[in-house]
């Protein structure tokens, strides 16, 4: 699928909301050599206020449900939010703990699921193809 | 009149000038290429304090007082010292006037 609308860099923010780490590893490694999706424009940054996709792993303590609210409404329209991790699916390990508020799509709205514990890095970047879709297609809508 | 026949200094107000203007040209062009889709009076627009709640401008400020924190704490004794000195009662200001004036009689007159 050819990029008609949405013709910029997909940049994506990272947070984590009580992860035990494994899923943003695997981010980093999409970004390592091996991987490399800054060959594609894709890369971290720093603020939401930057980002097109927000990438949200863990499961959603109490603590952090309104800083990911909060951030998810810093981010910019047209935004994806992409799940990585059965843990923000559905609760993972940490299902029905005491702690928890989550999953991810019961706090914000959620585009794309990537499940895996944790999910491989070419699974993650599948995941960010679809989400560039997404935007492209939404991006198409509002042109239209 | 050509540039170069000012006077030779980097201190010219006219050179000055055309690097204000050139700067303030480069900035409206970058601020120009900037993000327009924020939504103004929403959280797009707030600050960004990874992801916290950002309190009220007086209570983020750093005050000056703090700069001294080191300052303070390494000389404590010095000041508690003198602030327990500084009662803020003139009588008491008088008193440590007339003594410090009687020990420099003595230093110069006597000893």
């Amino acid at each position: 699928m050819s990029l008609n609308s949405f013709k910029r860099a997909l940049w994506a923010y990272h947070i984590n909301t009580g992860s035990c780490n494994g899923c943003d590893i695997e981010i980093l490694a999409v970004l390592t050599p091996r991987y490399d999706v800054e060959r594609f424009g894709i890369m971290l940054v720093g603020s939401p206020r930057h980002a097109d996709v927000l990438l949200v792993t863990g499961p959603v303590t109490r603590q952090m449900e309104p800083r990911l609210k909060r951030v998810y409404e810093q981010t910019p329209d047209p935004k994806v939010v992409m799940v990585i991790g059965n843990c923000g699916i559905e609760g993972g390990v940490f299902y029905e703990s005491y702690n928890l508020v989550g999953p991810i799509d019961q706090i914000i709205p959620v585009d794309v699921y990537i499940p895996g514990c944790p999910p491989r890095p070419e699974a993650i970047i599948e995941g960010v193809v679809k989400t560039w879709v997404k935007l492209e297609k939404t991006m198409e809508q509002r042109v239209a | 009149m050509a540039i170069s026949e000012l006077s030779y200094s980097p201190w010219s107000p006219v050179l000055w000038l055309l690097a204000f203007v050139v700067v303030m040209i480069m900035a409206y062009f970058f601020r120009r290429r900037g993000q327009k889709k924020y939504k103004k009076g929403t959280e797009q627009t707030r600050i960004f304090l990874c992801g916290e709640e950002v309190p009220e401008a007086r209570q983020r400020h750093i005050r000056a007082h703090n700069v001294y924190w080191g300052f303070f704490k390494t000389m404590k004794e010095y000041y508690d010292a003198n602030i327990k000195a500084h009662t803020g009662i003139i009588n008491d200001y008088i008193i440590w006037f007339i003594a410090l004036v009687s020990i420099t009689a003595v230093i110069l007159f006597i000893v």
